[in-house]
């Protein structure tokens, strides 16, 4: 169950003020995608196929409420030929939000972003991914939260009660790209035992001036990164969700044609030996090269976590190397090659992208990812023959 | 000497520097009489306070196929400084929620973010890119931010006529040193003192584009905006028309609606 008992006040209470407004006229948007995914290798594991096909639709419905508020509501549903466990539908958000001039309040279920860097957000702590998207970390599944934000002169502070959490999405045993073992999402464990009633919170202070961007937070409660254990009586790999502290901070700094970010966290559990993780980098871009109007951008990142082949982190020691092409045409045709360096063990994971727009509402994207993995125990070992061509048409409106 | 005998000597001192000024501003130099103008431009549109607009831009390839963005802006006048305006996007429908916001500054760069709805994510972006196209059109970022005066060094060139208009034309210099532009010449129109023709020259100072300027209303008896632009690019054959509506001056926008954080909110 994606929501428990907990967060059917927040649903009611969003329902009950959405019905005030009735009469408010409902705003859409959204796409419905049809995505192809090809597996040149044969799989070593049981029970999967070279080829995929699946559709997809995300709908934001939104309204304004009274003078000052607004609910939006916005399912996402996939079918997939292959994965149970991707096909399946999610509200990514079922929220009231409330503003006035100096804080907001949002209620119900929400999708937060933190962060700044490029290969991977480590104070990005809200949501949990949606990993059977195949999408990097940017698909989420929305977390029920009540969420206050004070806007101050100097910045803001944000606050947030996460009343219920949802567990990781991993590929079913017919999914791809997937590691030799089937994780058991049905029999997941929990340090607190209140499994995913734990009641999270979460805060966070940020603001601006001249050249920089910098966030400070504090979390504690369940983590969105599991441990996996071996279940002796399923005989399979289990994720463990263990209770944590997180502090952390986020800084950018803008300076013309660099960006430079770093991401700095220090968790503390009764799980886990107490560590540090660091992402830090930059992005130097060349813009309008020769007057075309194309910018060309370069990421470095560099991936750190402090207890290295005993972090849960597929990132503990790893460098990131990007290329960023944007033509900056009538299409928004842009393409991405991003090479990450197991710095410990030599494996590497090479992605490109491409997108472009067809006529006003259809975009193509395709995604190709490489594994290459050179030592057995690297973080990307069990991928070897997972390497794969995703080629997504969407038409938005 | 006694204070009072002081401060007449001052005053007559003052009066003595003010007849030499005129006299001196009679015999301007071009640079001089270019900065007056382009000071007078500028100094009619102070006091709008704020303003909301709606903006349809065409795209028209060499072929003359057509293709259509849609985006809605407001801007904050800043006194003193360059105004903070936010774009929000809703053609083509793969960027619709997209929206920009940028605190410009007449010296300091200037300061930009960007909101990608799908991510929920608030960018703070490089604002180095000026002379990039503004979504994929024949308008630079430049030619569509906030003018101000202190962005460019001026020289009058004389006087012209434009579509039977008697016009001032000013030469234009970008003090940034990213321009795509080694200069503009800006036709004003005398009798509304608004631009209604500008010619760019690229980095080699071979024409680049031209713009024309017209449809201008007049809104709280005071400020003068256009209705219609076109772009055309003398090199490439392109172009762009952009068409402005439904202005609205004086709304009650603020500083809060112009925070990073109000571009997560902004509909």
């Amino acid at each position: 169950m994606w929501m428990h008992a907990l967060s059917v006040p927040l649903v009611v209470l969003t329902a009950m003020a959405v019905s005030t407004s009735a009469y408010a006229e409902v705003e859409t948007r959204g796409n419905v995608a049809l995505q192809l995914q090809a597996f040149p290798s044969d799989s070593q594991h049981q029970a999967t196929q070279d080829s995929n096909v699946s559709m997809s639709t995300e709908i934001e419905l939104y309204s304004s409420v009274g003078e000052n508020g607004s609910f939006t509501a916005t399912p996402f549903i996939r079918i997939d030929q292959n994965d149970r466990e991707r096909s399946r539908i999610d509200m990514r958000e079922f929220l009231y939000s409330h503003y006035s001039d100096d804080w907001e309040l949002n209620v119900g279920l929400g999708k937060v972003f933190w962060g700044v860097a490029e290969s991977t957000n480590l104070v990005d702590v809200i949501n949990q991914t949606d990993l059977v998207e195949n999408d990097g970390s940017s698909a989420k599944l929305g977390q029920p939260m009540v969420n206050l934000l004070l806007l101050k002169d100097w910045g803001d502070i944000d606050l947030y009660v996460l009343p219920g959490f949802r567990e990781r999405s991993f590929p079913g045993i017919g999914g791809r790209p997937r590691p030799a073992v089937v994780i058991d999402t049905d029999n997941a464990l929990f340090e607190s035992g209140e499994r995913e009633k734990h009641i999270d919170v979460a805060a966070r202070v940020s603001t601006a001036f001249d050249e920089w961007d910098v966030g400070a937070h504090v979390f504690h409660g369940t983590s969105r990164d599991p441990l996996f254990r071996f279940n002796p009586a399923s005989s399979s790999v289990v994720p463990f969700y263990y209770q944590h502290t997180q502090v952390g901070v986020d800084v950018q700094a803008t300076l013309e044609s660099w960006l430079l970010k770093t991401e700095l966290v220090y968790r503390t559990g009764d799980e886990i030996e107490d560590h540090a993780a660091l992402v830090s980098g930059f992005e130097y871009s060349f813009y309008d090269i020769r007057e075309s109007g194309a910018d060309l951008g370069i990421v470095t990142e560099w991936m750190y976590d402090e207890r290295g082949e005993e972090s849960n982190q597929a990132f503990q020691n790893d460098v990131l190397i990007g290329l960023r092409l944007a033509l900056n045409d009538e299409q928004s045709l842009e393409g991405l090659l991003g090479v990450i360096t197991d710095l410990d063990e030599g494996g590497q994971l090479i992605t490109l992208e491409g997108s472009r727009r067809f006529g006003s509402s259809i975009k193509a994207r395709v995604q190709m990812t490489i594994f290459q993995s050179v030592e057995n125990d690297s973080a990307f070992s069990g991928f070897d023959d997972e390497d794969n061509l995703q080629v997504e048409l969407s038409y938005f409106f | 000497m006694n204070i009072r005998s002081d401060n007449m000597r001052r005053q007559l001192a003052v009066l003595v520097a003010g007849a030499l000024f005129a006299t001196v501003s009679m015999a301007q130099t071009p640079e001089e009489r270019g900065l007056e103008i382009a000071t007078a431009v500028q100094a009619q549109d102070d006091g709008f306070v704020d303003s909301e607009s709606a903006m349809t831009m065409t795209l028209i390839n060499r072929s003359g196929k057509k293709s259509t963005r849609r985006m809605r802006s407001r801007v904050l006048e800043v006194q003193n400084d360059g105004d903070k305006s936010m774009s929000i996007f809703d053609e083509p429908a793969d960027v619709k929620g997209t929206a920009s916001l940028t605190h410009s500054h007449a010296t300091d760069a200037d300061e930009q973010w960007l909101y990608l709805p799908a991510l929920k994510r608030v960018k703070r972006i490089s604002s180095k890119n000026k002379s990039g196209p503004f979504m994929g059109s024949e308008f630079a970022f430049e030619d569509i931010s906030s003018q101000e005066v202190d962005k460019y060094t001026y020289r009058y060139l004389g006087d012209d006529e434009f579509e039977g208009r008697a016009v001032h034309k000013i030469e234009a210099i970008p003090a940034y040193k990213h321009s795509g532009y080694t200069r503009l010449i800006n036709w004003i129109d005398q009798e509304r003192m608004v631009a209604v023709k500008v010619e760019y020259f690229d980095r080699k100072d071979s024409p680049l584009k031209t713009l024309e300027i017209d449809e201008y209303e007049r809104h709280m008896d005071q400020f003068w905006r256009a209705g219609r632009m076109h772009m055309q690019n003398e090199q490439t054959g392109k172009s762009t028309i952009l068409e402005w509506s439904d202005y609205k001056f004086q709304t009650g926008l603020t500083d809060k609606d112009f925070d990073s954080k109000a571009l997560k909110r902004v509909r």
